[in-house]
């Protein structure tokens, strides 16, 4: 009988060339959409993930159609081109489109989740040797990153990331006041189809590399735990982006250490940090008074 | 008429900081109401009022340009921009927010948002929008803590951060009692004072704007009546002392022409613009 190897940490900083590229793929993403999802929860969109998923779907789905029915070819026939389109679509017809409440772009979700999953469904059907390569194309697993997609992460987190820290003053002000906005020249329409633009896109490309429930996690729960303790959104901002990227590093690390499933230590880490922060927050409520 | 000499206080009181020349409102290509004329200079308050369903609120998205006017000229003149203070602020109060971070907010105008280097120059502003509407004290708390009248004062102080030339206020005492909303228009005047602005806004409560409205525009969707000018003629009216009686003004030789609302009926809509 073999002996149980060590799982300690310098365990895992000696296998590090092994975990390397998803360990950092999981801390940039955390961090980028941590940091996006302050505005995915504030703005009332916390099921953009799923539904950017299910449209994504359907896009692949009618890219494969079209190759097998109208003999498409090269970039027309291409998926990701499918998925792509999908997705920029439903993030488009999101922007703008809120009440007071923000009841009718969560509506617009729901719309484009079930859209989605009926219309993958429907053309699936049509194309049943292909439905396997749809999850293949959408879902990636955060256990194994090939160093091109952490190369595609890194080069989309880096301008997303210095776009965000330029324009976040803008951003803020489009999306939590559009009219003093407008009134006061601000270009609103710009700033709000860049948000949801970089949001869209930042959730298709993580849930390609790391799958979709790590980033459906790190869309909602570092910016609910970042909302509950900081006083404005500019810390939360900050404060969403760190508890993100702990999640993803750390969520790796105690997979590896209680051999658990990657995307699943990362949430449960989120959900973790979201109960300390509610702690903190009652801590500090009671301390003011 | 423009003067050919005075004080340059004299030349900037007569420039207008905002001009509707046969302004049409509506939604989708109908107007509501008869077309619109009047301009706003600085030191005037200018008080739009009506009852419900009257048009006052889109009168005002309009003249922000936030809905589409249907028709007519609409000039937005004052160099300095319009500080807008709406009935509540678009955010959920869930978001955490300071006092000193939601005035932080007006600063930005057009693409000033760029310049990440504003919010630390433009702290003596913040400071002084702060001071002005006496919010300093709470400027670190929570915006979501506050009472009805401090929320308003503390979205005035984010209407002024931008240093406009003309304020514009939508219903901003709905939701306070008699002595807040009191306090809330001295503040108001005071400001308006203080920095030289013009004044535009909506209101339900007539009998706290008597005493400082310079002007009136008196929307009637019933009787397709447009009424603008000095608060004087305006009130007195016959449709207006109809409705709200003889709130601004004694009823005097000078009462305005134009008869009831059931006369208008016969006569087609009146628009009536004394200026």
């Amino acid at each position: 009988m073999t002996p149980e190897p060590s799982r300690d940490f310098a365990a895992f900083l000696d296998a590090w060339e092994l975990f390397r590229a998803p360990v950092i793929a999981g801390t940039i993403a955390g961090a980028l959409v941590g940091l996006l999802g302050v505005y995915v929860v504030l703005r009332r969109m916390v099921f953009l993930a799923g539904a950017l998923s299910q449209t994504a779907g359907l896009g692949v789905a009618l890219a494969f159609f079209g190759r097998i029915r109208f003999g498409l070819e090269g970039l027309w026939g291409s998926p990701t081109l499918g998925a792509a389109l999908a997705t920029t679509t439903t993030a488009l017809l999101l922007v703008g489109r809120r009440t007071q409440q923000g009841t009718q772009r969560d509506s617009l979700l729901g719309l484009a989740w079930l859209a989605g999953a009926a219309g993958t469904l429907i053309v699936g059907t049509r194309i049943v040797q292909e439905v396997q390569d749809i999850q293949a194309i959408l879902f990636g697993s955060a256990v194994v990153v090939l160093d091109d997609d952490l190369v595609r992460v890194i080069g989309l987190a880096l301008p997303l990331g210095l776009l965000h820290v330029w324009w976040q003053r803008g951003f803020v002000q489009a999306a939590f006041d559009a009219d003093g906005a407008r009134v006061r020249g601000l270009p609103v329409w710009l700033l709000d189809v860049t948000l949801i633009g970089s949001i869209a896109l930042s959730i298709s490309l993580c849930t390609r590399v790391l799958g979709a429930l790590p980033v459906f996690a790190f869309s909602v729960l570092p910016a609910m735990a970042a909302l509950r303790v900081c006083p404005n959104i500019e810390r939360a901002l900050v404060v969403a982006a760190a508890v993100g990227a702990a999640c993803g590093a750390g969520g790796y690390y105690l997979a590896w250490r209680f051999d658990l499933p990657v995307g699943a230590a990362q949430t449960l880490l989120a959900v973790v940090f979201v109960a300390v922060a509610a702690l903190v927050e009652r801590a500090l409520l009671r301390r003011v008074g | 008429m423009r003067r050919d000499t005075g004080t340059l206080s004299d030349v900037i009181s007569e420039y207008p900081l905002l001009r509707a020349e046969a302004l049409r409102i509506g939604y989708a290509g109908r107007a509501l109401l008869p077309p619109l004329t009047f301009e706003v200079r600085v030191g005037e308050m200018w008080a739009i009022i009506g009852r419900n369903g009257s048009g006052k609120t889109t009168l005002l998205r309009t003249l922000l340009d936030l809905t589409p006017r249907v028709d007519g000229g609409l000039e937005r003149l004052g160099v300095r921009g319009i500080g807008y203070v709406p009935q509540r602020l678009g955010l959920d109060l869930g978001v955490p927010m300071r006092c000193v971070d939601v005035v932080r907010g007006g600063l930005d105008r057009g693409w000033s948002f760029l310049d990440a280097l504003r919010p630390l120059r433009a702290r003596a502003q913040v400071e002084q929008a702060l001071r002005e509407t006496d919010t300093l004290a709470f400027a670190e708390r929570q915006f979501v803590t506050l009472s009805e009248g401090q929320k308003q004062r503390v979205l005035m102080a984010r209407a002024l951060a931008c240093e406009p030339g003309l304020l514009v206020l939508d219903e901003p005492t709905s939701a306070m009692d008699a002595v807040a909303e009191e306090a809330a228009f001295d503040l108001v005047e005071r400001l308006q004072r203080a920095r030289g602005l013009g004044v535009v806004v909506v209101a339900h409560h007539l009998a706290v704007l008597a005493r400082r409205a310079t002007h009136l525009v008196y929307l009637d969707a019933d009787c397709g009546l447009v009424l603008a000018g000095p608060s004087g003629d305006v009130a007195r009216h016959a449709t207006f002392v109809e409705h709200y009686g003889h709130l601004f003004d004694p009823p005097g030789p000078h009462e305005a022409h134009g008869g009831h609302c059931d006369d208008h009926d016969h006569h087609g809509p009146t628009t009536e613009h004394p200026r």
